[in-house]
C-alpha cells in the first residue's frame, strides 16, 4: 500500500456535512472538511510517492508539476470560497493524516478564529500598475552634429528619463495609496519581472486589496477614476480572488 | 514563456489568473501551519524556501 498523507488547503467556517462532495482536489482527489471547536479545514488524501520530502523537492523545480498543483489547489480554495469564509493555507501544507492536521488547528485555536473574523465578507482584489512604454526620443535632424552637442543631447534625453521614472513612480504610490483608503488593507507583492509578465512595460506596483463583498463595485470605479487621472500609469485589475494575501496568522 | 503572458485587463476578471499571479498568492502568502506535523524533515518552511528559490531562479534567468 502507498503511504498518504494529509493535504491541507484552507482553514474555513464549517460547512454542511458534503458541501464539498463533488470537488476534486490535488492528482483528482476526493475532498473533504474536516472539523473541530468550529473551526473547519478543508484537505484531501495525498500520495507520499508525489508529496514525500524527496518527491516534493523533485517535483517542485518541474514547472508543469507546479503550476498543476497550483491550479489544482487555487480551484479548491475559490469552490470553498464560494460557499463559506475561507482562509486559504500556503500551499504545499501536508500533515501526517487528518488527526495531526486537527492538532494542528486546535494548537492555533483563536488566531484561526481571528483569521476568519477579518476574512467575513470580504474579497481580494489585485491591481497592478504598469508604466506606458514612452515614444522612441525624436531622431536627430540629418546632418553633422558636433560630438559635444550629441553628447549633451544624450544626458537630457537621459535626464528627461530619470524624471519620468521618477514621476510614475510616485503616481503608482499615490494608486497604492488611494486604493488603501478605499479598502479594508492592502498588501504588496513584489513587483513581477517582466519576462515573467510577457509585458514589454515595467511593472511599478503588484498590490492585493481586501473589499467588502459590497463595495466592489465602488473599489472597481476607484480604479477607473485612477487610471484616469494618471495616464502615464496603466492599471491592471485582477480577481476576485479568495483572500491569499490577507491570510495571515499574524496580520501586520 | 508565452503562456504566461498577462490576459488583457478588459478580460481579467473572466480569465484564469495567469500562473505568475497566482504562484505571488500561494508561496507568498497564505495562513503557514509550519512545525512538527509536517510530514518533510524540515517542515513547510523548507518547502517554502524551495519554492522560493525556484521562482527566484526562473526569475534570474529570464532577466538575463
Amino acid at each position: 500500500m502507498t503511504a498518504q498523507a494529509t493535504y491541507l488547503y484552507a482553514v474555513i467556517r464549517p460547512l454542511p456535512r458534503g458541501a464539498l462532495d463533488d470537488l476534486t482536489g490535488i492528482s483528482g482527489a476526493r475532498v473533504r472538511t474536516v472539523e473541530r471547536d468550529g473551526i473547519g479545514c478543508v484537505v484531501s488524501t495525498v500520495s507520499l510517492t508525489e508529496f514525500g520530502e524527496r518527491e516534493l523537492a523533485a517535483n517542485l523545480n518541474e514547472l508543469t508539476w507546479l503550476e498543476r498543483v497550483a491550479r489544482e489547489h487555487d480551484a479548491v480554495v475559490r469552490a470553498a470560497a464560494q460557499l463559506t469564509t475561507t482562509a486559504p493555507l500556503r500551499m504545499a501544507t501536508v500533515c501526517r493524516d487528518d488527526a495531526a492536521a486537527l492538532a494542528k488547528l486546535a494548537e492555533l485555536g483563536d488566531r484561526t478564529r481571528a483569521v476568519l473574523q477579518r476574512l467575513d465578507g470580504r474579497i481580494e482584489w489585485g491591481v497592478k500598475a504598469f508604466a506606458v512604454t514612452r515614444p522612441a526620443p525624436v531622431p536627430a535632424a540629418a546632418g553633422a552634429v558636433s560630438g559635444a552637442d550629441y553628447l549633451r543631447r544624450r544626458k537630457q534625453e537621459s535626464t528627461e528619463r530619470q524624471q519620468a521614472d521618477a514621476a510614475a513612480a510616485e503616481q503608482a504610490a499615490a494608486v497604492y495609496a488611494a486604493l488603501a483608503d478605499e479598502s479594508v488593507a492592502g498588501c504588496r507583492h513584489r513587483a513581477q519581472d517582466r519576462q515573467l509578465t510577457g509585458v514589454e512595460e515595467p511593472m511599478l506596483l503588484n498590490a492585493a486589496f481586501l473589499v467588502e463583498h459590497s463595495s466592489a463595485q465602488r473599489f472597481a470605479n476607484a480604479v477607473d477614476e485612477l487610471a484616469a487621472r494618471y495616464p502615464a500609469l496603466r492599471l491592471e485589475r485582477t480577481g476576485p480572488w479568495p483572500p491569499y494575501s490577507f491570510a495571515s496568522l499574524d496580520p501586520s | 514563456m508565452t503562456e504566461l503572458a498577462e490576459r488583457p485587463a478588459a478580460a481579467a476578471e473572466s480569465a484564469p489568473a495567469s500562473l505568475v499571479d497566482l504562484l505571488d498568492r500561494l508561496l507568498g502568502t497564505g495562513v503557514v501551519l509550519a512545525g512538527d506535523v509536517t510530514i518533510s524533515l524540515a517542515g513547510v518552511d523548507l518547502v517554502q524556501v524551495r519554492l522560493q528559490a525556484l521562482i527566484s531562479t526562473v526569475r534570474e534567468e529570464s532577466a538575463r
